[in-house]
């Protein structure tokens, strides 16, 4: 997939002069407890446009689109709709004012037909015809020019074609204002073309469209304007044909002024904890590098280049290929089979509430989750120390609320993460992964989580993978650039230029 | 030959009816997405209910519609716990046939062998005339010919109305219900409960038209056979209609077998339909059509955050 693949209709779209907003957010902030997810967002939708909203994951791109389908109600701010004010206090009242969104997971019943799930809801009448349903569906599609057939079952289709499903949905609703989050994650890049003149097709009727996305590419071949947003914040509004490169879009959109600052020593490094041998396959090509005790190794790079395979490679969640990866010494064969509870590999998963604990465990049967061999005793387990060695630990670690019977779910995303942390360490790793550890938490939890892994260098060493840019410059000793499955780039942040080398690597430019 | 396969059939039909009703109702109420293991229980409350109240007024109609009132009202509590409290669907099904059995048992005491006015077979005026068929089909009560009636309308309930479409809609997937402004909570009460009426009215066959007196365990396995016929008729009416005759059928079979006193213990061919429920699950299962079950079926719906 790259540029030239999308074909981009010639057209001279200058926004006209008098032209008004059909959606205007104004000052709009919305907060989860303690984290701020959108701080003070201005942003205007025309019709007839399309706008891009370019962001990293945990951006708060997701949080602003839920406030405008109805999802979330804004903490501050106005959101107006043809220059007046509405509150919806429901994903009803933004349909009825126009705005549709089309999810990541679909909602689509699988065993009905197209016209069904078109038309669920607003059948009209009491008594139905599938007949006419389908003619009313198979209509409407032809003239947006969507390829789809309604009498086909959801089961029967292709991603795309249930993608263009929903499309019909908002469509029949009068949606003028189509929402797509993250609308190519699921496409193959044929559909992504298809989806594309879609798109098009539909702002000459005068829709306007939202388009979610990380992915540079697209964002620049699709887009009308574009709008940065990082760190919950309106990063800048750019046009499309005034980006000079790519990575200058990339750099915008990951940041690069430092929000946080830590005192990192260098530690003396020790033996191989992690060995990448010419890693190919699983989406990944020619990956090769090492990691020591006593340093901290970041991955870093535009979403779904590859980060997500090598972590899974590395941890065991997938088989790598015979003689790539290799874990303290050992090929990960030979390692996964004889790996202890204690003093071996850590992994602390992006996915806290789901792969890191379960939601509804305490704090506990949480910790037993992977130090369970450490509070066996023969065949029992001995349940009264773990409840003593977790009192510790939330005194230690400061998580809240301190009761050891809290269940996962009813923690903060800062305290979750502690925990996690305080079990996995308690573990004494030799190797430890991370993965996007300060995703959404707040500055103070950031910190703890950083001083944290920095002090676990004395006895471990650590792969980062992160989107934050800043969180990478001031952990890693060395930080390694994915882009399209390959580290195009290994960096020393102790050197000075480390950190405006990045952003054009991880848009894939080597020069 | 004729002469005993005819009266065969007709009491396979006859033998049938409760089944249908009950398996009809626990498939609407599967297709909402709500597995309903009481329908036992449910059907001895409703037989009970409407044995009592032909007892009492001597109307068998009014009769019919105490059993599936007597099953609506049960199944809500089965509604109530697992819709609006979450409860696990299978422990509240069970409960509630246990609950319902013995609630039957106790109540049915002083009842037992008296008689109530219930419904009569007679001669369904034309298609009674038609040859073998009319002989089978159409010397029933009036019951068995309403239950002919059902699995059309259900049928209709599900692919020509709007109410059907957002039924099936919260069985297969109640959050794009949700998702396009519909109300999937009130609408697995209404499947429950429909589901209910018609399980009861199973019930009430039993005593208004099957025995025309109290008799405890009046329900005798049926309400299982039921929950095992929905499976096997890969919730579909029309294959409901099969699965419940082809039951009927054994059961009648069964007792005709023990009334021309055949050498074969009694207990053994009171086995049959159950042995025949396991043959059926395992081909159900063999065949690999799980796929036509209601995605959602068995998981309730949580509330959101």
């Amino acid at each position: 997939m790259t540029t030239s693949a999308f074909v981009r209709p010639a057209r001279v779209r200058p926004l006209p002069e008098d032209a008004a907003p059909v959606v205007s957010l104004k000052g709009v902030t919305k907060r989860f407890g303690k984290v701020v997810a959108n701080d003070g967002i201005s942003l205007d939708i025309y019709p007839g446009r399309i706008k891009a909203l370019l962001g990293e994951n945990g951006a708060g791109k997701s949080t602003m689109m839920s406030m405008l389908a109805g999802r979330y109600q804004p903490d501050e701010g106005t959101i107006e709709v043809d220059g007046v004010p509405v509150k919806f206090s429901s994903s009803k009242d933004a349909i009825a004012a126009g705005i549709g969104m089309v999810y990541q997971h679909f909602m689509l019943v699988d065993s009905m037909t197209v016209a069904e799930n078109v038309l669920l809801g607003q059948e009209g009448a009491f008594f139905i015809n599938p007949k006419e349903m389908e003619s009313r569906v198979n209509e409407l599609a032809r003239s947006y020019g969507l390829d789809v057939d309604a009498s086909d079952y959801i089961c029967d289709l292709s991603m795309g074609e249930r993608q263009l499903v929903e499309i019909l949905k908002l469509l029949y609703r009068e949606s003028r204002i189509l929402i797509f989050d993250e609308p190519t994650a699921v496409l193959t890049p044929e559909e992504t073309n298809r989806l594309f003149e879609a798109l098009w097709r539909m702002t000459e009727q005068g829709k306007s469209i939202i388009f979610i996305s990380h992915k540079l590419e697209e964002v620049i071949a699709l887009a009308d304007e574009i709008a940065i947003l990082r760190r919950g914040r309106i990063e800048g509004e750019l046009d499309p044909s005034a980006i000079e490169s790519k990575a200058d879009l990339a750099s915008r959109m990951v940041g690069k002024e430092v929000l946080l600052e830590v005192n990192r020593q260098p530690m003396d490094l020790g033996s191989l904890v992690l060995e990448v041998r010419n890693l190919t396959g699983l989406g990944l090509t020619d990956v090769d590098f090492s990691v020591r005790r006593g340093e901290i190794v970041a991955v870093v790079g535009v979403a779904g280049n590859g980060q997500k395979e090598l972590v899974e490679a590395v941890t065991g969640l997938v088989k790598p290929p015979l003689d790539t990866v290799f874990i303290m010494g050992q090929p990960w064969r030979k390692f996964f089979a004889e790996s202890t509870w204690n003093r071996s590999m850590c992994y602390i998963p992006e996915d806290r509430l789901g792969l890191a604990t379960l939601r509804n465990q305490n704090l506990v049967d949480n910790l037993l989750l992977t130090t369970r061999k450490g509070f066996a005793r023969g065949m029992w387990l001995d349940k009264k120390r773990a409840e003593r060695h977790t009192v510790k630990l939330i005194e230690k670690f400061n998580i809240r609320p301190g009761r050891i019977h809290a269940l996962a779910w009813q923690l903060s995303g800062g305290n979750l993460q502690k925990a996690v942390l305080a079990r996995e360490l308690y573990r004494e790793p030799r190797f430890i992964v991370a993965e996007q550890p300060t995703q959404g938490l707040d500055v103070s939890a950031t910190e703890e989580v950083w001083s944290r892994l920095l002090e676990a260098r004395k006895m471990a060493g650590v792969l980062l993978v992160t989107g934050d840019l800043n969180e990478a410059l001031q952990l890693a000793d060395r930080i390694a650039v994915m882009y399209r499955g390959r580290i195009l780039g290994m960096l020393p942040t102790s050197e000075a230029e480390t950190a405006s080398r990045i952003g054009p690597l991880m848009a894939g430019v080597l020069d | 030959m004729w002469e005993f396969l005819i009266p065969l059939f007709a009491a396979t039909v006859q033998s049938g009816t409760p089944i249908l009703y009950a398996t009809l109702g626990e498939m609407m109420t599967e297709k909402g997405g709500v597995l309903n293991l009481g329908v036992e229980g449910i059907m001895s409350v409703a037989a009970l209910a409407a044995y009592l109240t032909s007892y009492y007024t001597g109307s068998p109609w009014l009769a019919f519609l105490a059993g599936g009132t007597a099953g609506m009202a049960f199944a809500s509590l089965h509604g109530f716990v697992c819709i609006t409290c979450l409860g696990n669907q299978v422990v509240s099904g069970l409960a509630l046939t246990i609950f319902g059995l013995g609630l039957t048992n106790f109540l049915g005491v002083p009842y037992v062998g008296l008689p109530a006015p219930g419904f009569t077979p007679f001669d369904f005026p034309l298609l009674s005339s038609i040859p073998v068929i009319g002989d089978i089909f159409f010397r029933h009560d009036m019951l068995v010919y309403v239950s002919f009636v059902v699995p059309f309308v259900f049928w209709f309930f599900f692919r020509r109305t709007s109410l059907g479409l957002h039924v099936a809609a919260t069985g297969e997937m109640p959050a794009a219900a949700a998702a396009v402004g519909l109300k999937p909570i009130a609408l697995r009460y209404f499947a429950v409960i429909a589901g209910g009426f018609l399980m009861g009215l199973g019930g009430a066959y039993l005593s208004l038209a099957y025995t025309h007196l109290w008799t405890n365990g009046l329900a005798g396995g049926r309400g299982w056979i039921a929950v095992a016929l929905v499976i096997f008729a890969f919730w579909r009416p029309g294959r409901a209609v099969a699965g419940a005759y082809l039951f009927g059928g054994v059961m009648a079979f069964q007792l005709r077998l023990q009334a021309m006193g055949t050498h074969l213990p009694s207990s053994l061919l009171l086995m049959l339909p159950y042995l025949l429920t396991i043959i059926v699950l395992i081909f159900s299962a063999w065949r690999g059509r799980r796929i036509d079950a209601p995605a959602a079926l068995g998981t309730n719906i949580e509330p959101e955050g």
